[in-house]
């Protein structure tokens, strides 16, 4: 462990509920050490415990055996100091409240009523101060939320799903105001559906599925854990490749080739050793217009939680 | 406790239509309807008249309606996620119920008073003035029942139907506990073990001492007291075991 205290710490946390006619593990043991302003997005396919996990991180929720730090500190104290907040997912406002008067309420409860405005400036909701809260979209709402989060100037803020219910403008202009108000040398760690959301605001990502942690690392580390990279290359200048062309039957029989797709004039093929099959390529087939790419985030996303957790374990 | 977020919660409560219709307005003109419109508001009754019996009697049901809805909401409010809201804040939950029970006296006490000056207005009369502030004040502290009723019934529902079910039930126990309509014989004898019955009573002692309106009986102060304290000890225990019961779930 390095000198400095991490911002939030689980320690093979475990939470257990009881269903009808048996148990259900949601989380299964996780540990996880977040530094000090490092932002984390939190990857998983429904029902994959990132919610059970946030509230346990936040002291809403007791875990069934594991530890939960936030600072060295239990979450509980860490809520009561300002020292984190979160966006949360379900529920969590009054209808009838305006916008103005529910960030004055919680903002009485944590003492800062002299961050209103600034904070309702900084998510952009001063236009909708008189408005209720019934009456906002679901995208207002979340920047709502998002306001309320930020109030206790927060050392560390969890966001759990912060664009859902948004448009793609609404995501958008939602992370420009992070990058621009909310980061600010905070610990952020955020839960999301929208992979490039996660590739494109965070420095590292946690996989989970089904309770597990089952990959952990830079956002290029993650997607390398999924196999293979694939190069397309143009062989003949229009028409549709002969299923029965010989240089198909070639490519397929090179080392570590495991799919070989024909799309009109061009093939896209699938391989461990891209060097080669690009070689190869070029050298023999008489191919151009060559593109390798690495496998993208959904790649990796998809591959690895649709395999048993056991056997993708680590990173 | 924190006033900010009391009195945002108080405002709240009072531009709410419903509020203003059931706890505000209904009890008073169902005092003016039948306290005033029948002829008979001005013969006596006890060490009053009638219309002061009728109007002690709306405000009770007001009192009620108040408590009930105040706390039924704010239960249903915190299991729909508002609670988790607060949770992130540094207001302890005991800080949350003092403010809730702020809340709710406030609430309780517009609602007597709104009868009460309608009734002042309109000739309702007792015999010594001291008998304006003690009634007020046991329709206010015994409406504590009724904060337990509308949290036993919103923990047993869980969703905003509990507030429709807690006011339809309040009207029939109005019915069934002598508060609108003075019961005689048989109704009577089972007026007097449900819930409204002893705190209505109560109210009504000041002016009535335990007489009744339509029946020659008179009720023992114990009697009455008896009836509010076991219905505060039926509606709290279904509250808690209601509460476990939740809890069990997780």
């Amino acid at each position: 462990m390095d000198t400095t205290t991490a911002a939030l710490e689980l320690q093979d946390l475990h939470k257990t509920f009881s269903v009808d006619g048996g148990r259900l593990n949601a989380v299964d043991g996780i540990s996880l050490s977040v530094a000090p302003g490092e932002i984390v997005a939190l990857l998983g396919p429904n029902g994959a415990g990132k919610t059970t996990a946030i509230d346990m991180a936040l002291g809403l929720t007791d875990p069934t055996s594991g530890t939960v730090s936030i600072f060295g500190g239990k979450p509980q104290e860490a809520v009561r100091a300002g020292r984190v907040s979160a966006l949360l997912q379900t529920g969590g406002l009054l209808r009838d409240l305006s916008v103005q008067e529910t960030v004055l309420a919680i903002a009485s409860l944590h003492g800062a009523q002299d961050r209103v405005q600034q904070v309702m400036e900084a998510t952009d909701i001063t236009r909708l101060a008189h408005r209720k809260v019934v009456k906002c979209s679901g995208g207002e709402q979340q920047r709502l939320k998002f306001a309320l989060a930020l109030l206790p100037d927060p050392d560390v803020l969890i966001l759990d799903e912060p664009t859902a219910g948004m448009d793609v403008n609404a995501r958008r202009a939602f992370w420009a105001t992070m990058r621009r108000d909310a980061t600010a040398g905070r610990t952020v760690i955020f839960a999301t559906h929208y992979l490039e959301e996660a590739e494109s605001f965070a420095q590292r990502i946690v996989l989970m599925n089904a309770g597990k942690i089952i990959a952990d690392g830079t956002t290029a580390n993650v997607r390398a854990l999924a196999s293979g990279r694939t190069v397309a290359a143009t062989l003949q200048e229009h028409g549709t490749i002969d299923a029965a062309d010989p240089r198909l039957a070639e490519l397929k029989a090179l080392d570590g080739v495991t799919a070989v797709v024909v799309n009109g004039p061009r093939i896209t093929v699938t391989a461990s050793d891209s060097d080669a099959v690009a070689l190869h390529l070029l050298t023999r087939t008489g191919g151009t217009n060559l593109e390798i790419s690495a496998p993208s985030l959904e790649t990796a996303f998809v591959q690895m939680t649709n395999e048993p957790a056991a056997e993708t374990a680590g990173a | 406790m924190n006033a900010t977020f009391v009195r945002i919660d108080l405002t709240r409560q009072l531009r709410d239509v419903m509020n203003l219709m059931f706890v505000l307005i209904l009890p008073a003109l169902m005092y003016v309807i039948f306290g005033l419109s029948f002829g008979y508001g001005g013969e006596s009754a006890g060490h009053g008249n009638v219309k002061f019996y009728i109007m002690a009697s709306m405000a009770a049901y007001g009192a009620s309606v108040a408590a009930t809805a105040v706390t039924g909401v704010a239960a249903v409010e915190l299991m729909q996620g508002w609670g988790r809201q607060i949770a992130l804040t540094p207001l302890r939950p005991a800080g949350f119920v003092a403010g809730k029970a702020v809340v709710a006296l406030a609430i309780t006490a517009l609602a007597i008073a709104v009868v009460f000056v309608v009734g002042a207005f309109t000739g309702a009369r007792v015999d010594s003035a001291w008998m304006w502030p003690v009634t007020f004040l046991i329709a206010l502290v015994g409406s504590v029942l009724f904060s337990l009723f509308g949290y036993a019934i919103a923990m047993l529902f869980k969703s905003d139907s509990a507030m429709g079910v807690a006011s339809g039930a309040l009207v029939i126990l109005a019915f069934l506990g002598n508060v609108f309509i003075p019961l005689s014989g048989t109704l009577l004898q089972v007026a007097r073990f449900t819930p409204m019955y002893g705190y209505v009573g109560l109210v009504r002692w000041p002016i009535l001492e335990g007489a009744q309106a339509q029946s020659p009986e008179v009720d023992p102060l114990w009697g009455l007291i008896a009836n509010l304290v076991a219905w505060l000890l039926i509606f709290g225990i279904v509250a808690v075991l209601a509460v476990r019961r939740g809890q069990a779930r997780r």
